[in-house]
């Protein structure tokens, strides 16, 4: 039974579009949800299904959970915003829910090919997305950049698994790591190859550098609900594609793709927290934080590759995935509100607009603050859990990540503050037009406390999050 | 006691931490028309959770204040094995008693005295939330939670400075251009402060992984006192232990925030942040950073004395250059929080009993020379010493209390900040067995050096404010002396520094078997 609610879910969700309104994907998207929750409460054992191509344990159901809830909650940052330019709708809902599809799809794959389906299926509806506002030139050369690098990641991707399966002749995954350590071809050249093949072509997804660099011009040309799902849906996307690898295949491959890890998680944080700084457009320093925020997502995977302890790391990278989505979509729906009333590229044009929009003003200081890490805002607990899963073992390289994440902390604190800062504390700039628009469409709303209740409970109970740690050690035993 | 028996196992305690922040939570809800309702409701959650610390108070059993009592053990975050652990013992109590009584006089204070832009909404629940993180800190008895309470004073004390702060542009070094005090000292005291306490936090999970896995403050001091922790590794945790907690205290140098943040602060900010604030930092080094790492306590104490002595001397320099009222009493704080740690680096009980008393007299003395001098700015609408004077002519009731507060902060026998000025000084002279005599005894000397040099700016400073024919430009003006609001708030003050300067085992009664039982199981002594 819970396997047929898995998969009729799967199926199910596009096949809705025939009536291409929105508030069938809203409803549709909150009806998936349903089997989710009654899947996770009945849940015994892994479903495993296609000969071990496709597997269904607790760790796919809350992945699958949660990027139904960030569709979902993309879905209210939508409506205003394509009904207001008239976009095309229909198409828009049925793209956002395709990309779904391919997201759910991935969390459960466990084979080369489901893999790559699922990649692809997440990304190539937002190469369309992201040049939606047509007429828009910064649109169209984002668009552009994001689909040519995209294509390239995606043959990197499948020359690397193309590789894996030439040296093994498999497709499943725990096939491939058992060839791989029967036939010693663990450390070989060819595998380190593949597995930075693979890794160069997710890096594009989740923007770490040094692949990184299409992502602000993305997102700034971008609507920006679809910017908001990219940076946490495509994101997520890519990380669990990358944290199934790197511990179903790749977990015996030695030290050297860890070591490589680090380095790039290292530099990720150390770029994006840089850049962000410097950065007056809003939706660039969202960017850029984003790139510094796979950093920190990254880090414990990397040190895992060294220490061995992926269980560790999964919950940990898991952890800080889930948190930072809803964060980041709320700081997303804060820069939607306040450009609402001003609409401006120049952050410093919104000073004092806290006074005309406490609301607004509040949910900038919760999220953003939330992505600094400051308690008791969730976002502490996902920093928390990653220094933790660094400094567990007291190795030379867990530990110096864990000082550079902490440097990386401060740092970022200077720009997540600074949108708080003008909103709250400057005057308001006199060569100004304000839309005087301040109140908040229902659907924003709702968008907004669903992401601040998510925000605010993980912060103060991060208890809720000890599931997790079931769910990862479920998934690396099975 | 018994009929508060229900307050027992952590129940009070728990009130005393989250009634502020629950009042908070029901302060945004209400409409910002409502401002007195908004005052009334703060003023009275403050008032319960003050008489709530005292019935725990009541409770607490003297006797055995060495033993931590009153609290409860839940499980929080069972995962990482973090638990709501809470308690108090003898060197948390008054602590925690004096940052309920600040927080109410704080809130008296600012039901007529809000700075531009006023909105109280705002101002209430900023001073709720940072009261639930300051009582929190002081009973928190597990490592994350002490971590989650201790960071949760930031974001409403940046607020609270960056929004109601002094509106001034002045030019910094190092930026093209001029900018507010109050945004340039917000951020400054964040970041400094948030750059101590990441380091910290690696320290904490450093202890937990060699441990046993826990984060139970207790249970690490029973650890750390066996020599659990030693080596490379001991001397890593402590540095970092020791740069979150210097920062906020703040010891020379790291002190660099303070002054910005003290002059730029609204007056409540100010009281809050010297009162209590700073007090995070030294228990932390009482509560944490010696019982558990005692042998690099003992290797880090000379350096911590030097220090001390440093920051006392310069705070006190410092003070004689300053031409601004706040900024003088900001530095002076450098001095006083010198000899609280001076004080608590001499790892004796007579040195450690000092910080405590030191604490709470700084808090109570620096806190109502805050009020004071805040109220003056408001009423003269300037701080430059150079154009006061004449004060006790113009408005003598404020005048009578800087001139006795003064007094008091020079550390005048009979008044509460003699003792620890005076204690600290004796513990530096007979330090902890095994440590260097020759460098702690230079430590007093430039610590009695650092009273002298006190007691002349301070008696400086009056001179100049108190003293003296007003000048021309003020005779005319209509100038308000202290309202009822001023003075309800702050008379208590003024009592509190005699009866603790009288009769100190109001403050020892509590501290002093507390101190002597961590001296002893940490250092033998």
């Amino acid at each position: 039974m819970t396997i047929v609610s898995a998969i009729s879910l799967d199926l199910l969700l596009p096949r809705k579009l025939k009536y291409i309104v929105a508030l069938v994907s809203i409803l549709g998207s909150l009806i998936a949800f349903v089997p989710i929750i009654f899947q996770y409460a009945n849940y015994s054992s892994p479903e495993i299904l296609f000969e071990g191509s496709y597997v269904i344990d607790k760790f796919s159901l809350i992945l699958k959970g949660l990027f139904i809830l960030v569709t979902y909650l993309t879905f209210l940052l939508s409506v205003n915003f394509v009904e207001s330019d008239e976009y095309y709708q229909g198409e828009y809902y049925f793209l956002l829910l395709s990309s779904l599809l391919g997201a759910l799809v991935v969390t459960s794959s466990r084979d080369l090919l489901t893999m790559f389906i699922g990649i692809e299926l997440a990304s190539t509806p937002m190469f369309l997305l992201s040049g939606w506002k047509k007429g828009d030139q910064k649109s169209n050369e984002g668009s552009i950049k994001f689909f040519l690098l995209g294509v390239l990641s995606a043959s990197l991707i499948l020359y690397g698994f193309s590789l894996l399966y030439g040296v093994t002749g498999k497709l499943v995954f725990s096939d491939i790591a058992n060839t791989l350590i029967q036939s010693d071809l663990n450390q070989s050249p060819v595998t380190l190859l593949s597995a930075i093949l693979i890794l160069a072509g997710i890096g594009f997804k989740i923007s770490i550098v040094p692949f990184h660099s299409w992502a602000p011009d993305t997102y700034e040309g971008a609507p920006l609900p679809v910017t908001a799902y990219l940076s946490v849906s495509s994101k997520a996307t890519g990380f669990v594609a990358l944290i199934i690898l790197i511990s179903k295949v790749f977990y015996a491959s030695g030290q050297g793709l860890g070591i490589i890890l680090v380095f790039i998680s290292g530099i990720t944080m150390f770029v994006g927290n840089l850049s962000a700084l410097q950065q007056t457009n809003p939706v660039r320093l969202l960017a850029y934080s984003s790139i510094a925020q796979a950093g920190f997502i990254l880090a414990p995977m990397a040190v895992a590759g060294i220490t061995g302890n992926y269980e560790d790391g999964v919950y940990a990278s898991v952890t800080y995935l889930i948190i930072y989505a809803f964060m980041n979509v709320g700081a997303f729906l804060v820069i939607n509100l306040l450009q609402r009333n001003i609409q401006s590229d120049d952050m410093y044009d919104w000073g004092g607009l806290a006074r005309e929009m406490p609301l607004a003003g509040i949910f900038a200081v919760i999220f953003f603050f939330s992505l600094a890490g400051i308690p008791p805002l969730g976002g502490w607990f996902a920093k928390f859990v990653v220094f933790r899963s660094l400094l567990s073992t007291g190795e030379i390289f867990g530990v110096s990540l864990g000082i550079v994440g902490a440097i990386n902390a401060v740092i970022a604190l200077v720009y997540y503050s600074r949108v708080s800062k003008i909103i709250w504390m400057d005057s308001p700039s006199e060569n100004v037009k304000s839309n005087k628009d301040t109140l908040i469409p229902s659907p924003l709303r709702v968008v907004g406390f669903v992401s601040l209740i998510l925000t605010i409970v993980s912060g103060i109970f991060p208890g809720i999050f000890s599931n997790l740690g079931e769910a990862s050690s479920i998934f690396f035993n099975s | 006691m018994s009929s508060f028996s229900f307050l027992d196992s952590g129940l009070g305690l728990t009130i005393v931490v989250f009634l502020p922040l629950i009042s908070a939570i029901f302060i945004f809800l209400i409409p910002k028309k409502q401002e007195m309702l908004i005052k009334l409701i703060t003023l009275g959650s403050a008032i319960i959770t003050f008489l709530v610390s005292l019935v725990v108070a009541l409770q607490f059993d003297f006797n055995d204040a060495a033993e931590l009592q009153l609290g409860t053990k839940v499980s929080w975050i069972s995962s990482i094995n973090s638990n709501y652990e809470i308690g108090i013992d003898g060197i948390s109590l008054p602590l925690l008693l004096l940052s309920t009584f600040i927080s109410v006089l704080a809130i008296i204070y600012s039901f007529e005295h809000l700075p531009e832009p006023k909105n109280a909404k705002g101002m209430m629940s900023l001073i709720l939330i940072l009261e639930t993180g300051m009582n929190g800190t002081f009973v928190a008895l597990d490592l994350i939670l002490f971590f989650v309470f201790f960071e949760l004073v930031l974001l409403p004390m940046y607020f609270m400075i960056g929004i109601w702060g002094d509106k001034t542009v002045r030019s910094v070094s190092g930026l093209k251009n001029d900018i507010e005090t109050r945004l340039y000292a917000s951020i400054k005291f964040f970041v400094f402060t948030l750059f101590g306490s990441a380091f910290m936090l690696l320290g904490f999970l450093g202890l937990y992984f060699r441990g046993n896995k826990t984060f139970s403050i207790p249970e690490l001091i029973e650890l750390g006192t066996n020599g659990a922790f030693t080596g490379t590794f001991a001397t890593l945790v402590f540095a970092v232990l020791f740069l979150g907690f210097a920062v906020k205290v703040p010891m020379w140098p790291l002190h660099t925030w303070l002054p910005d943040a003290h002059t730029a602060a609204p007056t409540v900010g100010s009281v809050l942040l010297a009162a209590i604030l700073l007090k995070l930092g030294s228990y932390g080094f009482v509560r944490i950073a010696l019982p558990i790492l005692p042998e690099q306590a003992v290797a880090w104490a000379p350096a911590i004395a030097i220090l001390s002595a440093i920051g006392i001397i310069y705070g006190s320099l410092a003070c004689l250059a300053q031409t601004d009222l706040k900024r003088l009493i900001a530095f002076s704080s450098v001095g006083h929080m010198g000899f609280v740690m001076l004080g608590i680096s001499s790892l004796t009980s007579i040195g450690i009993n000092a910080a405590m008393i030191g604490m709470v007299a700084h808090g109570i003395i620096t806190g109502l020379l805050f009020f004071v001098s805040g109220s003056m700015a408001h009423t003269y609408h300037t701080r430059d010493m150079g154009r006061l004077g004449g004060n006790m002519k113009l408005l003598p009731k404020t005048g009578a209390i800087l001139a006795f507060t003064a007094m008091a902060s020079l550390g005048l026998p009979g008044l509460a900040g003699f003792w620890g000025e005076f204690m600290a000084l004796l513990g530096a002279y007979n330090p902890l067995p095994g440590l260097n005599v020759t460098i702690f005894r230079s430590s007093m000397v430039a610590g009695a050096i650092g009273t002298v040099l006190t007691a002349g700016y301070l008696l400086w400073m009056l001179q100049r404010v108190n003293l003296g024919e007003p000048k021309e430009e003020w005779i005319d003006q209509e100038l308000h002396d202290a309202d009822n609001y001023e003075l309800v708030a702050w008379i208590p003050l003024v009592i509190l520094t005699v009866l603790i300067g009288v009769f100190p085992k109001l403050i020892f009664g509590a501290t002093n078997d507390a101190v002597i039982a961590l001296v002893a199981k940490a250092f033998g002594g």
